[in-house]
């Protein structure tokens, strides 16, 4: 009998919990409340667990515990995707907080400290905690786990643990209406079920495989970095004119230009009377030839990017940071959006960053931060356009230090796009955070897509493959034609809030014409209304619509 | 006493025929289109200027001629003891900075008085009726500028644009246009305040931004001008200007009157071409000033 486990234990346990979870991913991911085609709380959670775990393996065999619990709380702090992601993470901090500092052997003591930490952690995390999810289910651990000490043995005290967390995950429907009508139990706390149930099999002493493979086979990796291949333009080159000269908007945009006729990755930011300018090009001396017509040149940095991509492979990226922060510009934006009109679009508004990303692949807390770290401005406003990827959001703009990030908490593409048009780049990030929310508010946000299993819900019966029109709320409207659907579920929108702009973005299963038949039905049928019709591309979704 | 000439030029949005009826000095501004030149309110008017911006003419605006603005000048001081000139905002125009430069010069040294005070359009009119005024209670005419500077900020005219086409075709005023896109109908609401000409909102609807430049009014009055009490009507003019759409900006005028229950109704003028070329036709704008204190 023992009544504690050691550092290589509790690491192995670790990984068997992140691989059990794997193996598990799908079984959570359908337990999603809407039968909609992009259940992913499974995918979010392996994400989070499996980036935490490769950081963990990477260690040495001998690895103190210390820094096993760093590699933990940042992996997953770092790799965190979607709400439940983001809370699981949580856990793993408020965890690590208390065991990071356990001399020799962790006791069942030891654990019990961490799990209450892990919970407040937890429940900190979440503006409104509700009751019936993951925070339930944790908290229904560290409740059972309290009721043991050191007397006690380990074995025993897991078993315990995992019977009671298996009792409080079946209770979450009876908890949480929408579970009970979707008939499903939280999926967030079943996740962190299986990383129990696996850290159980391995104290049990079953054969496990720990192997954690590198990002690509958990799925959706991030991009990799460009080969050396990829190089096109041999120069890698920034600099900065004292201007002298008169340098408008006209006579930068044309600048500009000339220099994306020179290669590509041209930029140029403006403060002041200094333009800093950065472009890969195959001829640096006719860049600097022209950039003197302007004024005086400084700070100039040339770099051949063929040679230098044996020594330092890293260089190309740092390019966008060569930028001094006293150049940078006042405010940049990064909008999370999919499909390619919503790209153009959020572009068009002016957005410097977009991260590919929504209903179906939430971005990490990481894709967060690079995109935030590839743009050079004070504040930067980040349109998460997705319930699940607020989360993601706000952690990475507390672990942002350098630059004032503003997370708007958008939840639909329309509410983004609404928070976009109404920044106003003079005001400050608390004044247009304020702004920005009030004007979403004034939103309300329609999407139509397909169910893929029978269900209940909101009281309207739906079967397979049915056309389901979503509000803000829950589901408006089921049918089976696109089209019908669609209008019903903006009759329904129209009565509850009524505007005076219905915006229809039609997706990428739509085409041209039936989007065109449907608009030509709602100006008719809402002639005070203004309507504006986008080609929004997006999949899954036939149409995202506001109306405002 | 002595004897004052008011002067201003036709971004005032004072027609020829008010001048000679209230006695003020009427400096018409230039415009080339299509390489013909033309003088606001001599031989181009409002119909004129918007049938060339529909047919895409190319117009350029450019500042009164230096040897028109030395002739009147010297024409006026053979009548009038002083002369007061209240040109186009400095902050949109190099004309006030040529003005003063001509005025400083023998022999105009201390009797050419030009106010720099920022404005343009209604609010500039505003001046120049405040100024005949002054003038009238026995002000000298640097008193008046004194005046007219000291009060230069509390006004505020908004904008809001049918069409974001002639802002972008002219290029001049991009941080405004720099910030709207283009793929959405976006109707920005734009405010001149003081030598400013910024993006102040972005409407998606004309009702929204009706609404935006009503609540902008609204917020000047009660943080600028004292607030909303029964005496607010001794203190502010409302302002009404538009392009084109005379039945549109009556309409406003209407909306204004619910908001602002117990002020003055104000006229209604149409904008200056200066700016009518940038916002092109179809823009609906209000404004609000402080009276003269009494």
């Amino acid at each position: 009998m023992s009544n504690a486990i050691d550092t290589k234990m509790l690491r192995d346990m670790f990984l068997a919990g992140a691989k059990n979870l794997e193996a598990k991913k799908e079984y959570v991911n359908e337990l999603n409340v809407f039968p909609v085609p992009d259940g992913d709380t499974g995918t979010n959670m392996t994400l989070t667990v499996m980036s935490a775990a490769r950081e963990v393996a990477a260690l040495p065999e001998d690895a103190p515990l210390k820094e096993i619990c760093k590699a933990m709380s940042s992996g997953s702090l770092r790799g965190a995707r979607g709400n439940s992601g983001v809370i699981l993470s949580q856990l793993f901090r408020g965890m690590c907080r208390i065991l990071k500092n356990v001399e020799g052997d962790i006791t069942i003591e030891d654990l019990v400290e961490s799990f209450d930490k892990a919970v407040e952690s937890a429940y900190k995390a979440v503006m409104k905690p509700t009751e019936g999810t993951i925070l339930t289910v944790s908290k229904g651990v560290y409740e059972k786990a309290r009721e043991y000490d050191n007397n006690a043995d380990m074995g025993e005290f897991i078993d315990a643990v995992l019977v009671h967390a298996q009792e409080v995950l079946d209770q979450t429907p009876e908890m949480l209406p929408v579970l009970k009508q979707a008939g499903v139990v939280d999926s967030g706390g079943a996740g962190l079920l299986e990383i129990l149930k696996g850290c159980q099999k391995y104290f049990r002493g079953e054969e496990m495989d720990l192997t954690i493979g590198d990002e690509s086979e958990s799925g959706e990796g991030s991009e990799k970095p460009k080969a050396k291949s990829d190089i096109k333009f041999t120069y890698d080159m920034a600099y900065t004119i004292l201007l002298t000269k008169n340098f408008n908007i006209k006579q930068e945009q044309d600048f500009l230009k000339y220099l994306e006729s020179m290669g590509d990755h041209a930029s140029i930011q403006v403060v002041d009377n200094k333009a800093a300018m950065t472009v890969h090009t195959d001829d640096p001396g006719l860049v600097l030839q022209r950039a003197l017509n302007f004024g005086d040149l400084t700070d100039i940095a040339i770099v051949n990017q063929r040679t230098n991509a044996e020594e330092a492979p890293k260089e190309e990226k740092e390019s966008a940071k060569a930028v001094d922060p006293s150049m940078w510009k006042q405010t940049g934006f990064i909008a999370i959006s999919v499909g390619d009109g919503l790209t153009g679009l959020f572009k068009d508004l002016g957005a410097d960053e977009i991260i590919s990303g929504g209903q179906t692949m939430n971005p990490s807390t990481d894709d967060i931060l690079h995109a935030i770290e590839k743009i050079g401005a004070k504040t930067i406003y980040v349109l998460p356009n997705n319930k699940n990827i607020i989360m993601a959001a706000n952690q990475a703009r507390d672990l942002t230090k350098d630059k004032e990030i503003i997370v708007v908490p958008s939840k639909t593409i329309p509410q983004g796009i609404t928070a976009m048009i109404n920044c106003m780049p003079e005001s400050s990030g608390e004044e247009n955070l304020a702004s920005m929310t009030e004007a979403m508010g004034l939103v309300s946000t329609g999407q139509v897509t397909y169910a893929v299993r029978d269900t209940e819900l909101d009281g309207k019966v739906i079967h397979e493959n049915d056309i389901m029109g979503i509000g803000d709320k829950g589901i408006l409207a089921v049918g089976k034609s696109i089209e019908d659907t669609t209008i019903e579920m903006i009759d329904v929108m129209m009565q509850e809030k009524g505007g005076e702009l219905i915006s229809v973005y039609y997706g990428e299963d739509v085409t041209e014409a039936d989007a065109n038949a449907l608009s030509d039905k709602l100006r008719a049928k809402y002639s005070e209304c203004d309507l504006e019709l986008v080609a929004g591309g997006q999949p899954i979704y036939y149409y995202l619509i506001s109306v405002e | 006493m002595s004897k004052i000439a008011i002067m201003t030029d036709s971004n005032s949005g004072i027609s020829r025929q008010e001048a000679k009826e209230r006695g003020i000095h009427l400096v018409p501004m230039p415009f080339t289109i299509d390489e013909v030149n033309y003088l606001e309110g001599v031989n181009l008017n409002q119909d004129q200027f918007f049938e060339f911006l529909e047919k895409k003419a190319v117009v350029q605006t450019s500042q009164p001629s230096p040897a028109d603005v030395i002739d009147l000048y010297k024409r006026l001081l053979n009548t009038h003891d002083e002369v007061l000139y209240i040109p186009m905002s400095s902050g949109l125009s190099g004309s006030c900075q040529t003005a003063h430069m001509l005025a400083s010069e023998e022999p105009f040294e201390n009797k050419v008085f030009v106010v720099d005070n920022q404005r343009i359009s209604v609010t500039q009119r505003q001046s120049v009726l405040d100024a005949l005024e002054l003038a009238e209670r026995g002000m000298s005419a640097s008193e008046i500028r004194d005046i007219l500077i000291k009060d230069k900020f509390n006004c505020s005219i908004y904008i809001m644009m049918d069409t974001l086409y002639y802002l972008k075709r002219g290029g001049r005023i991009t941080p405004a246009a720099a910030a709207v896109g283009t793929i959405l109908k976006i109707k920005p609401v734009l405010q001149i305040q003081g030598e400013k000409l910024d993006a102040y909102a972005k409407a998606r609807t004309r009702e929204q931004g009706k609404k935006i430049m009503l609540e902008a009014l609204k917020k000047d009055i009660e943080t600028r001008f004292g607030g909303l009490d029964a005496h607010t009507n001794e203190r502010v003019q409302l302002h009404l200007a538009y392009t084109r759409d005379l039945a549109a900006e009556q309409e406003l005028g209407d909306e204004m009157m619910e908001a602002f229950p117990g002020l003055d109704r104000p006229e209604i003028f149409p904008l200056s071409l200066s700016i009518a070329c940038h916002t092109g036709p179809g823009a609906l704008g209000v404004g609000v000033s402080q009276k003269l204190k009494v």
